[in-house]
């Protein structure tokens, strides 16, 4: 038997591992999306398949070892041989214990790291694929792997079969991936075949359905991780093998569902919980309660709550119900999916769009200041405007080619706020109205910039333009039947390309300087006129009191004089000399004197009046005095 | 052998299901349809609700949508008639009126009817913006400027192209979305628009140097002119204090001897001041004193 599940394990891992080369051989040339999303799985399978037969090998040997112990155990007797330890004397039986106690997990491991790896690259993988891209050679395509699932289909069986009866418990994780296999196949069959009937979305949707499946079979393994930790270990029982998916089993099995879910249970909590009441009733009941699910599913469709601030469209096979009445908040019966189906819009809600850059790439830039010199919104456009002072001077207007054509460069971000108030005519007369609504609007901006000048549209008319645009917007959305009203247009991003944004700040700078040099030369004025008024003021001032002080000190004299005239006419001589006398005493008393007391006159003395007088002169000497 | 009734039900549900996706296909207001037999176009369906049909792959449908469609242009550089490199981009407004005829043409892709369609509005647009000088599509004259009319006339043109290949799809509107320059024209009209501003700077400059010399010039005169005032009022008034003052030295005239020696006097004083050296011989009163001792028998005299 052992013998059996190393053969058929060995089949089955040539077989998913055939299979899914060629099944990648196909995917690719048909370009099927699902086609290469199922390779995964069969190349994990094949993965999961030689880890089975290895490990099928290792129990053999020990199987083989033990046979051998026996026979030598009846011949011998109780040689002292063979007490030594176990360890040694088992060798094959020890190498399967340290497999399964170390490799397997750490192998259990490695499948869930790499499904969920599949399951990354290939969601990523999905995202870069385009829509609705052909299928080449659809048919062949859905032949070879219609045939690979069938051959896939009949082994998976087999062996499955072979593993439930002969309790080839390695046998059965090989077998039931083969299994999902071909059913994963057939299902990629299915996503070509609807693609060719008219639904060529179905193979991307089967695509993403079976990355959703590698995800939960990740997630299954680290549950199963974890899971093993808290068991109890009974004595006796065989441990299950870690990567063998129960998940898997139960999709190559959906018949062995209560089976599946009874061995779980029981293995799990370590008593027969499938034995209990409520697990007995689910076994009986389920059926009919999913069926009631479903039942209460679709008819849970026949229900509509409209919220606030949305309106919605009913259709009835395709045609709108009651002439395309607008269903507004609240609850409404309709005909169960997908007879009638509800199709809802934001009808209060103010949307809103910008022109001048492009918005898939826009961050929010709120809390950052708005600068002329500095970029806040990515991929900002020039717009062109007309430039009067250019156009003016023909000069520019050559055919050079090198020459700047008579226009100015604006960057905006216009903002467009904008209400649906005909939900019908949004719907049904635009694919895309809201596209086409921005495309309106910004052909009105730059029909209305080609016209304005720049100067004129950043200063004195950015109010009469903003409110010129929403007219025009609106006239033109109403031309097209949109059932739109606009709201706002905002002209208040408007300013110089970032490049020369610098440029047009120098000339804020030089008008700022200009008033700082008037204010400069205003405050020199009010100083100059201050100091003038303080130094005529004290002119004026110092000249009164030198004038009163003329008349003062005249009348002080004239008081002197009469009392000295009566001191004079009393004594002439004596008043004369008196007078000087004092004069000379009073005054002349810190006077440096020299008196030359000789009457030698013929010669003639130098006097150095120097502060420093020689002593040359203070020693000379004087001529003795003639004798009269 | 008994079947579980559960079984019957739910298969008898996916059966009348599976039946149902086969044979019967819905088609929107928004949408029209073609359906094919063994690959040919045998019905066209223009008014929405559900229509049976043969399972794949006897019958195929082919649904598009009927509402206006919108075709952008990229943003290319075209040429004016004076010369000029402009770069535009327009936006088409197209809906397909006749399924019967859009489908054996595009094959059925609506991708397909997009690239045409694209090839068709670029030789359009193309050609007219050669037909006009640079300043029909931007001028503040408003004579000059010929923006609809352009835009008119692209339409015509792809209106008319897309009439006679008879492709099912009428135009319903073309407008231009944007309107450049090349990356080299915007430099040179980034360095233009850089000279007007240096222009502009220059002349604030002029204006600031002009009225602030204009406002220290005017302070100084003034200022002058106070002072001016301020000295001639000063000199006024101690010549009225002279006048004054002189009215006291009548007296004076009665002893004007006395006056004039005191004035002297006076003026003995001021210089006797400072530091002065005074050189004096011995006739000099009372240094007289010095040389003519009173002896005594003169004192006896």
């Amino acid at each position: 038997m052992e013998r059996n599940t190393q053969k058929n394990g060995l089949g089955n891992l040539f077989l998913l591992f055939a299979a899914g080369v060629a099944t990648l051989a196909v995917s690719r040339y048909s370009n099927t999306l699902a086609g290469q999303v199922v390779t995964a799985f069969l190349f994990l399978g094949a993965l999961v398949a030689l880890m089975s037969w290895f490990q099928a090998r290792l129990e053999e040997r020990e199987r083989l070892e033990k046979l051998e112990f026996d026979e030598l155990t009846k011949g011998s007797g109780s040689s002292t041989l063979f007490n030594t330890q176990e360890a040694e004397v088992f060798p094959a039986q020890r190498s399967r214990e340290q497999f399964e106690k170390f490799f397997v997990p750490a192998f259990t491991v490695l499948v869930m790291v790499l499904e969920a790896a599949a399951f990354w690259w290939f969601w990523r993988w999905l995202d870069r694929q385009p829509e609705g891209a052909p299928l080449r050679q659809p048919l062949v395509a859905l032949a070879i792997l219609g045939i690979v699932a069938f051959v896939c289909f009949l082994i998976g069986r087999y062996s499955t079969g072979l593993a439930r009866l002969g309790r080839l418990r390695l046998l059965s994780p090989g077998a039931s991936l083969l299994l999902l296999g071909a059913y994963l196949l057939a299902l990629a069959a299915i996503g070509i075949a609807g693609a060719e009937a008219g639904f060529p979305a179905l193979d991307r949707i089967v695509a993403r359905a079976l990355c959703c499946l590698l995800a939960l079979l990740a997630l299954e393994n680290l549950l199963t991780l974890v899971l093993e930790i808290y068991r109890p270990r009974l004595k006796g029982k065989a441990a299950r093998l870690l990567y063998e998916s129960r998940l898997v089993g139960l999709i190559s099995h959906p018949e062995d569902i209560f089976t599946t879910a009874a061995h779980a249970l029981d293995y799990q909590f370590g008593f027969k919980v499938s034995e209990t009441w409520f697990y007995q009733f689910l076994q009986r009941a389920l059926g009919w309660l999913l069926l009631a699910q479903v039942a209460i599913l679709l008819l849970s469709t026949c229900l509509v709550f409209i919220e606030t601030g949305e309106g919605a469209l009913f259709e009835r096979w395709g045609r709108p119900v009651n002439n395309g009445q607008v269903f507004g908040p609240g609850i409404h019966a309709k005909l169960p999916w997908p007879i009638t189906k509800v199709y809802r819009y934001r009808t209060d809600q103010i949307q809103d769009f910008n022109i001048g850059f492009d918005e898939e790439d826009h961050d929010d830039d709120h809390g950052r200041a708005v600068l002329w010199t500095v970029s806040h919104v990515k991929n900002e456009f020039n717009l062109i405007v007309a430039s009067r002072e250019s156009a003016d001077n023909t000069a520019t207007n050559a055919a050079g080619g090198r020459k700047a054509p008579p226009v100015n460069l604006l960057s905006a971000a216009i903002p467009v706020q904008y209400q649906i108030t005909n939900l019908t005519a949004w719907v049904y007369n635009n694919a895309d109205s809201a596209r086409l609504l921005r495309n309106l609007a910004t052909r009105e901006v730059v029909r209305h910039l080609v016209s304005a000048d720049l100067n004129e549209i950043m200063s004195t008319g950015r109010f009469t333009a903003g409110e010129e645009l929403r007219r025009l917007i609106q006239a033109r959305a109403d031309e097209r039947q949109l059932g739109a009203q606009i709201l706002f247009v905002g002209l208040a991003d408007i300013h110089p390309p970032v490049a020369v944004g610098a440029a047009y700040e120098k000339v804020i700078g030089a008008a700022q300087k200009r008033e700082a040099e008037v204010l400069k030369a205003r405050a020199y004025a009010i100083q100059t006129n201050a100091m003038a008024g303080v130094e005529a003021f004290k002119l004026r001032q110092q000249a009164e009191a030198r004038s009163i002080g003329k008349v003062l000190a005249a009348e002080a004299t004239t008081s002197l004089f009469t009392n000295q005239i009566a001191a004079y006419h009393s004594s002439r001589e004596v008043y004369l000399q008196r007078a000087y006398l004092q004069a000379l005493a009073r005054y002349g008393s810190d006077a440096r004197k020299y008196i030359l007391a000789t009457t030698n006159t013929q010669d003639v003395l130098m006097l150095n009046m120097e502060e420093k007088i020689s002593d040359a002169l203070l020693r000379a000497p004087l001529p003795p005095a003639k004798k009269p | 052998m008994k079947r579980n009734p559960l079984t019957i039900a739910i298969g008898a549900l996916l059966l009348v299901i599976f039946i149902a996706l086969l044979f019967i296909f819905q088609v929107r207001q928004t949408e029209v349809a073609v359906v094919t037999t063994f690959g040919k176009a045998t019905r066209p369906i223009t008014q929405p609700g559900p229509y049976g049909k043969w399972p794949w792959p006897i019958q195929k449908v082919y649904k598009f949508d009927n509402r206006v469609n919108e075709l952008e242009s990229n943003l290319e550089t075209v040429l004016t008639s004076d010369g000029y490199n402009l770069l535009i981009q327009v936006y088409v407004g197209w809906r397909i009126n006749e399924p019967q005829s859009f489908f054996p043409r595009f094959a059925g892709s609506t991708n397909d009817a997009v690239k045409n369609l694209q090839g068709v509005v670029r030789n359009a647009y193309s050609g007219v913006v050669g037909k006009y000088p640079f300043s029909a599509f931007i001028s503040t004259d408003p004579k000059a400027l010929k923006f609809s009319e352009i835009e008119q006339e692209m339409l015509k043109r792809v209106q008319a192209d897309a009439g006679a290949n008879n492709y099912g799809i009428e135009i319903k509107f073309l407008g231009i979305k944007r309107l450049g320059l090349p990356e080299s024209v915007t430099k040179l009209v980034f360095e233009r628009m850089e000279s007007e501003r240096a222009v502009l700077v220059s002349t604030i400059e002029g204006e600031a140097t002009t009225q602030s010399s204009a406002i220290r010039t005017r302070a100084d005169t003034e200022s002058a002119k106070l002072l001016a005032e301020a000295e001639a009022q000063a000199t006024k008034t101690l010549g009225e204090g002279e006048k004054e003052a002189a009215k006291s030295f009548e007296i004076f005239k009665q002893e004007p001897e006395l006056a004039i020696y005191l004035l002297k006097l006076k003026a003995l004083e001021q210089f006797l001041q400072n530091r002065t050296t005074l050189i004096l011989d011995d006739s000099t009163s009372p240094l007289e004193l010095l040389k003519s001792q009173p002896s005594a028998g003169a004192q006896k005299k």
